[in-house]
């Protein structure tokens, strides 16, 4: 059955399972259909040819083109008219499928049955109205007291009105284990457990507490998270080919570590990653920030590299999704698709380059990927339908926040650049470099030429003839280049930039007559080996004189060069313009102005969700009117705000959230919680904590840790991540992009570096593999083992060790019991056999004592625990 | 990302009320998802079955760098008699002036390769009609050209990507620069799941395609999650799966008793954390990977097969022995209920080994001995044990070449038009769909998009392309599809 013919049946039989009265067929069956296919364009956020199809009080009344409903005169009904007209140019809607025949049916019979308009309907809000587009007002904290950890004022509030009791607060070893790994990434050490279980002063949590947040470790913890966020990647490609996101980028990964080490304002890290050229252009170490750019470097799209700035900007700072108005306005917010353009206009300009760092204590140089305006009066064009091929050239887009946030103040100013910024090559060390190269040049060729012999003299004597000449051109080169960079370039750069040229000419010549003196030389060589007979020796003569000819050829030539463009001599590096356009500056101010509504709720999400498992508003990077509500809306504000007042210190929300009630709360107990499951049963309250799993990088890093073989060097290059089993430095210092991925990370779920907002959790065999089979998991039980063995007097006490060592708790009797059971057992068994070594070199040998192997048994057993990879 | 099905910790409802059908189906990844009954029920995002299945299984293969369509499945005997001429000189110079030549998306301009072709060059290889339905193939293909009457061909595929990234865009639908979505094998995934605990339910088999074309995106999960991603598995069962084996001087008997005190303990928790879902997956998820170091080394054991099947898939031949491995384990492993076998052929590290821009002859000729036997075996051996009813083969390169020379003796990527063809799981046998014009240069009679194979394979399977969607990831139609109805039965 064709479309048409099934319209037409419905046009004259009203199948007997439609029915009902004109209200009840609106609201249950054109409503939805309606509000799926047609609101978008004829609704509250657009009302296109002056029509809405949002309420049936105003289908009746109609719009541009008159009443959209006869009523009882399906036939004679405009709306039905357009959804089912022939011309395809005048069919609704305009974009995907045609409606169904069932869906045209259902609006027949409304209009058929009277097209009645239900009581009551209520009209659509104004959706700049959303509670996440209002500035976060700071509520009152519920039951205020001194004390009180305001998180648990809000909670406590909503668990009185839920009638739910609160788990109480969990044992200490439980807790420090908890917080330990929440703010480091590794399990407190044994020594650090006695301490804390022994520590009685009513304050000794808080104390532990500072303590980790001032601990280098929870840099590297939160980092790793933040570059979730921020979609960290590591350079990618096709074999060394580089082909999104840059080399260096780890300079921005340590960056983010040390920012949030030193308890940088939020404000400013979000300022510094988008516009620290702008910002701090002269600060090589706030430069780095700026490889949140960088990440997004496309080698084959541009428009690619763009859309990506612009889409993670606004879901990564704002909880927008701006990159739904690429193509056409936005379908839930009142969003523009200018507004995406008018974004994009803000980017435009910008571009990466790589600068020189100076070399320090004789380590590696290395180079900083950053940000600069590249290219100030590029113009941006909407591009129809987002069809970059089609940008519409009659507006020029410029460069703005979405228009509908209440502070939509941008005010954009250019920044000077200095002279070592548009020019790094004349920086100082740079200079001196270049000019050292060039000396040494022109040593190592004197050497040669004092020793030279005879035949040799003038090779060697044009040789330092051509490094003299090229020193000589790079100071004159350098010369003109400084004079270039005053604006405008001052009135001796046409004489300097001349001498360049002229000093470049002379070494060009140099090399001629060096070429020709080599030339010489391989001639006379070759004739005082000359054999008459020999065809080859022929052959090589007339090689060698034919050389010698195009030489002098050739420096004739060069030396009748006329000089016809002298100021057109070779800049000694790329020079940028000498103002930035400050778009990204207003943009980053626009962001972090108090009076924007979504970053400080976004952050504080961000921070909330990783801390509780659970999110504020569970679509972190959409709190657009398609995103989640908050579960508990007045907690967010107040938090929001608190990040604000307290000048955007991040490290003082963990501290008010880890020392909250709701996180020292048991997270499980015997007994299950009745009112708890009844009322709440998604724990949005927090009755008790939320339980999680360790992420693919705490469970490596742990394993390390945990057997003394982790190495806590800090920062510096990506390491390659085939090396993931043998390294022992941290796992967020491994390689990490979209293809090169360390294998043991991927299978506990490491983040995709293209888009991860929130990581997935899940509970694989590939895992209990890893951990069972992996030659990481197994050195480190054997290294534990031995190391704990050189402790522990009986098995009973290795036993005891074991637990605490590796999951922070002691055993409990019947653990105890099963786990002497085992390493009698087991012992027992394996006397007698045959115990073989392995050959892997990446493994460490197991032992070839009994006792001691059951013993490492043991240990990897423990690393295979559940207790191991959770937090409770 | 985040995927809601998988928030155990957080979605107690979720849990408490899928304890009534056992947990695993809500808890556990790629391995442990039921049949999609239960995914039916409990979390948000589930999908029930939309049509009567016709097929429960399927294996994909696929040629890496863009398989000649006119010298296999789809000659053009044109080509030789205007050998020489350009195509304007030809008869058939309209072709030149077709708008389905403006579908093509460019990634870098300034390439040697995916330009136009305008010097036609003759078909490299004979052919002849074969089977009782008489379709053309051509001689570098006999085996599966012994196999036409069970084969639908679809003549008149077409794509956007004029390079290599439409290796990606196969899988994905969509083009290599709009990102790394889902792939074909992981909707299945996450729609379906598995019908065995034992073994992965996603495998691939082959070197993937390389970190030119898409890289690992192309059997990957994109926004599902990674529980939903291709799991890659070697024909080796001394090596099938990283860590699958124990190793490192460890005694299998010394395992197992390790591995039982790893449940005794793992047990004794449970019943201190009787809420714990994540814990009891845990626990079955160790079972689990204890049985999976058989299972998995097992399911790749070809060499326990007969010798007539060995050579009936070519592993008696030196040429046809690693290609025809994988398809035999291919088989093995639907046997056993895994759901979506995806198997690369000519994975170079690079653009692919298909990828004939000169020396066509030689090279085609080298590859189809290295496949074509094993294809028609893999054919000829799921039919006769009663498995090519339910199960979907799909044969599939990125795209064809140009009609035109390139290079002495070569053609180009070519998006335009180009032959895709399937067999099994309630696909007519013996029937050519949608044609090429006389040059084999655009698909002009139903023409079809690459998803429209994914919505086919998905319809067999009982699913409505539609009705995969998560929230917070708006699809296009492009990427729905739509089912070749003509060659269903």
């Amino acid at each position: 059955m064709t479309l048409c013919t099934a319209i037409l049946l419905a046009a004259f039989a009203v199948p007997a399972d439609r029915g009902g009265d004109a209200s009840t067929i609106y609201l249950d069956h054109v409503k939805p259909i309606l509000s799926r296919r047609c609101t978008a364009c004829h609704g509250v956020l657009k009302h296109k040819a002056g029509l809405r199809l949002d309420t049936a009080a105003a289908i009746v009344k109609g719009g541009d083109s008159g009443s959209g409903v006869e009523p009882g005169e399906a036939d004679a009904s405009l709306i039905l008219d357009r959804v089912t007209h022939a011309d395809l140019a005048q069919r609704m809607p305009p974009e995907g499928e045609p409606l169904k025949a069932e869906e045209i049916a259902w609006i027949r019979d409304w209009i058929s049955a009277g097209a009645s308009v239900p009581a009551n309907e209520p009209e659509p809000a104004d959706p700049r109205k959303h509670w996440s587009f209002q500035v976060p007002q700071r509520p009152e904290i519920p039951g205020s007291r001194p004390g009180l950890n305001p998180i648990d004022g809000f909670l406590q509030a909503d668990h009185r009105r839920l009638g739910v009791s609160p788990r109480p607060r969990a044992e200490k070893a439980e807790l420090l284990r908890r917080v330990t790994i929440d703010l480091t990434g590794l399990s407190p050490t044994k020594a650090e457990y006695e301490l804390f279980l022994n520590d009685t002063r009513p304050d000794a949590y808080v104390q532990l507490v500072d303590r980790l947040l001032a601990s280098p470790r929870f840099g590297e913890r939160w980092g790793r998270h933040w570059m979730d966020v921020w979609r960290y990647s590591d350079w990618d490609g096709f074999g060394q080919e580089i082909r999104e996101s840059r080399p260096y980028i780890w300079q921005w990964r340590d960056w983010i570590v040390e920012s949030l080490n030193a308890d940088t304002g939020y404000d400013r890290m979000v300022t510094l990653m988008l516009a620290a050229d702008e910002a701090e252009p002269d600060s090589d170490s706030a430069l780095r920030a700026t490889g949140f750019l960088a990440r997004n470097w496309h080698r084959f799209n541009r428009d690619v590299w763009l859309n990506n700035a612009v889409e993670h900007t606004s879901k990564a700072f704002l909880g927008l999704t701006i990159n739904c108005a690429k193509c056409h306005d936005h379908k839930y917010d009142p969003i523009a698709q200018t507004d995406y353009y008018r974004m994009r206009a803000v980017f435009e300009p910008h571009q990466i380059r790589e600068d020189n760092q100076p070399a320090i204590n004789g380590a590696e140089a290395q180079k900083i990927t950053r940000a600069f305006d590249a290219s100030p009066d590029v113009p941006t064009y909407l591009f129809l339908r987002g069809n970059e091929k089609s940008p519409d050239k009659t507006r020029l887009i410029e460069p703005g926040a979405p228009a509908f946030l209440p502070d939509s103040s941008f005010a954009v100013a250019t920044v000077s650049m200095s002279r070592a910024t548009r020019h790094p090559a004349l920086r100082d060390f740079e200079k001196q470099g270049l000019m050292a190269e060039a000396r040494k040049l022109i040593q190592v060729a004197n050497k040669t030429l004092a020793s030279a012999s005879s035949s040799d003299f003038h090779v060697q004597q044009g040789n330092v003839a051509v490094f003299e000449a090229r020193k000589a051109a790079l100071v004159a080169r350098i010369d003109a280049d400084e004079a270039k960079l005053d604006e405008p370039p001052g009135p001796e750069f046409k004489a300097l930039a001349h001498r360049a040229r002229l000093a470049e000419r002379a070494a060009t010549l140099r090399e001629s007559e060096l070429a020709l003196a080599k030339a010489q030389q391989s001639l006379a060589e070759v004739r005082s080996k000359v054999k008459p007979d020999n065809a080859k020796s022929k052959a090589d003569l007339a090689a060698a004189e034919k050389a010698l000819a195009d030489s002098a050829t050739a420096l004739t030539a060069n030396l009748a060069k006329p000089p016809d463009d002298l100021t057109e001599y070779t800049a000694v590096g790329p020079i940028s313009p000498s103002r930035s356009t400050g778009r990204r500056l207003a943009l980053a101010r626009w962001i972090t102005s108090k009076g924007n509504p979504l970053t400080a709720r976004v952050a504080v999400n961000h921070v909330w969700t990783r801390h509780f498992v659970r999110p504020l508003v569970a679509s972190p990077s959409d709190f657009g009117r398609n995103g989640k509500l908050p579960t508990n809306p007045a907690l967010l504000d107040w938090l929001a705000t608190e990040l604000m007042e307290a000048d955007w210190s991040l490290k003082h929300i963990h501290r008010l959230i880890v020392t909250s009630d709701a996180y020292t709360r048991q997270s499980s107990g015997p007994e299950p919680n009745v009112e708890g499951h009844a009322s709440d049963p998604e724990n949005t309250t927090l009755w008790e904590m939320n339980v999680r799993r360790l992420e693919a990088e705490a469970v490596r890093d742990n394993l390390l840790f945990l057997s003394g073989k982790l190495d806590e060097t800090r920062g510096g290059p990506d390491l390659d991540p085939e090396q993931a089993m043998t390294l022992g430095r941290r796992s967020l210092y491994l390689r990490h992009a979209q293809e090169k991925r360390a294998t043991f990370l991927r299978i506990f779920d490491s983040p995709s570096a293209v888009e991860c907002y929130r990581r997935s959790e899940s509970v694989m065999p590939q895992q209990a593999l890893a951990l069972a089979n992996s030659p990481l998991a197994i050195t480190c039980a054997r290294e534990m083992a031995s190391r704990l063995t050189k402790e522990a007097k009986g098995d009973h006490e290795f036993v005891s060790l074991a637990f605490v060592t590796t999951l922070s708790r002691q055993a409990t009797p019947e653990e105890l019991d099963a786990c002497l059971a085992f390493l009698k057992e087991q012992a027992a068994g394996l006397s007698g056999v045959k115990l073989p070594a392995t050959a892997k070199p990446e493994s460490s040998q197991p032992s070839a004592d009994p006792p001691q192997r059951a013993r490492e048994g043991l240990v990897h057993a423990l690393f295979n625990h559940s207790d191991f990879v959770t937090i409770r | 990302m985040y995927d809601p099905r998988i928030a155990y910790p957080t979605s107690r409802r979720g849990f408490l009320g899928d304890l009534g059908m056992g947990f695993t189906g809500l808890v556990l990844g790629s391995m442990f998802h039921r049949d999609g009954i239960a995914r039916a029920q409990g979390s948000p995002g589930v999908i029930a079955l939309d049509y009567v299945p016709r097929a429960k299984n399927v294996i994909w293969l696929f040629m890496v760098g863009g398989a000649s369509h006119m010298e296999g499945f789809d000659p053009k005997p044109e080509l030789t008699r205007h050998a020489g001429k350009t195509i304007e000189e030809s008869p058939h110079k309209e072709i030149l002036k077709a708008k389905f030549a403006d579908n093509v998306r460019v990634v870098l301009e300034e390439q040697a390769n995916g330009k136009t072709r305008k010097t036609i060059y003759p078909m490299q290889v004979g052919f002849r009609k074969r089977g009782q339905a008489g379709i053309e193939v051509s001689d570098w293909w006999p085996e599966v050209g012994s196999c036409v009457d069970d084969i639908a061909f679809v003549r008149s595929m077409w794509t956007t990507d004029n390079d290599h990234g439409a290796q990606l865009q196969f899988h994905t639908g969509r083009h290599v620069l709009e990102g790394k979505l889902p792939t074909i094998g992981s909707w299945i995934h996450y729609g379906l799941g598995s019908m065995n605990d034992d073994l992965p339910s996603f495998v691939v088999l082959g070197t993937p395609i390389a970190d030119c074309c898409g890289g690992v995106g192309g059997h990957g999960p994109g926004y599902l999650g990674p529980e939903h991603d291709g799991v890659r598995l070697e024909v080796d069962s001394k090596n099938p799966l990283p860590f699958a084996l124990p190793s490192h001087g460890v005694l299998p008997e010394e395992q197992r008793a390790n591995f039982a005190l790893i449940n005794k303990l793992n047990r004794m928790s449970a019943s201190k954390y009787p809420e714990d879902p994540a814990l009891r997956a845990r626990i079955k998820s160790y079972e689990l990977a204890y049985r999976m170091q058989t299972s998995v080394p097992e399911v790749v054991k070809v060499e326990q097969e007969t010798a007539e099947t060995q050579a009936l898939y070519g592993l008696d031949r030196d040429a046809s022995k690693t290609f025809g491995s994988q398809c035999l384990a291919a088989r093995r492993m639907v046997e056993q209920g895994v759901r979506f076998v995806q198997i690369f052929h000519g994975s170079n590290g690079g653009a692919g080994a298909w990828d004939a821009h000169d020396n066509l002859k030689q090279n085609h000729h080298d590859l189809c001995t290295q496949v074509d036997r094993p294809i028609a075996g893999l054919l000829k051996d799921l039919k006769r044990r009663g498995l090519l009813d339910e199960t979907i083969v799909v044969w599939a390169s990125e795209f064809g070449r140009t009609p035109g020379a390139q290079n002495a003796a070569g053609r180009d990527h070519h998006p335009f038009g180009f032959t895709v063809w399937m067999a099994g799981g309630g696909i007519k046998g013996g029937v050519v769909h949608g044609a090429t014009d006389e040059l084999g240069y655009h698909a002009v009679i139903d023409r079809h998009y690459v998803t429209d194979i994914h919505a086919t394979v998905l319809r067999q399977l009982g699913l409505d392309a539609h009705k995969l969607e998560i929230p917070g990831h708006k699809r296009l139609e492009m990427d729905f599809g739509k089912p070749i109805e003509a060659i269903l039965s």
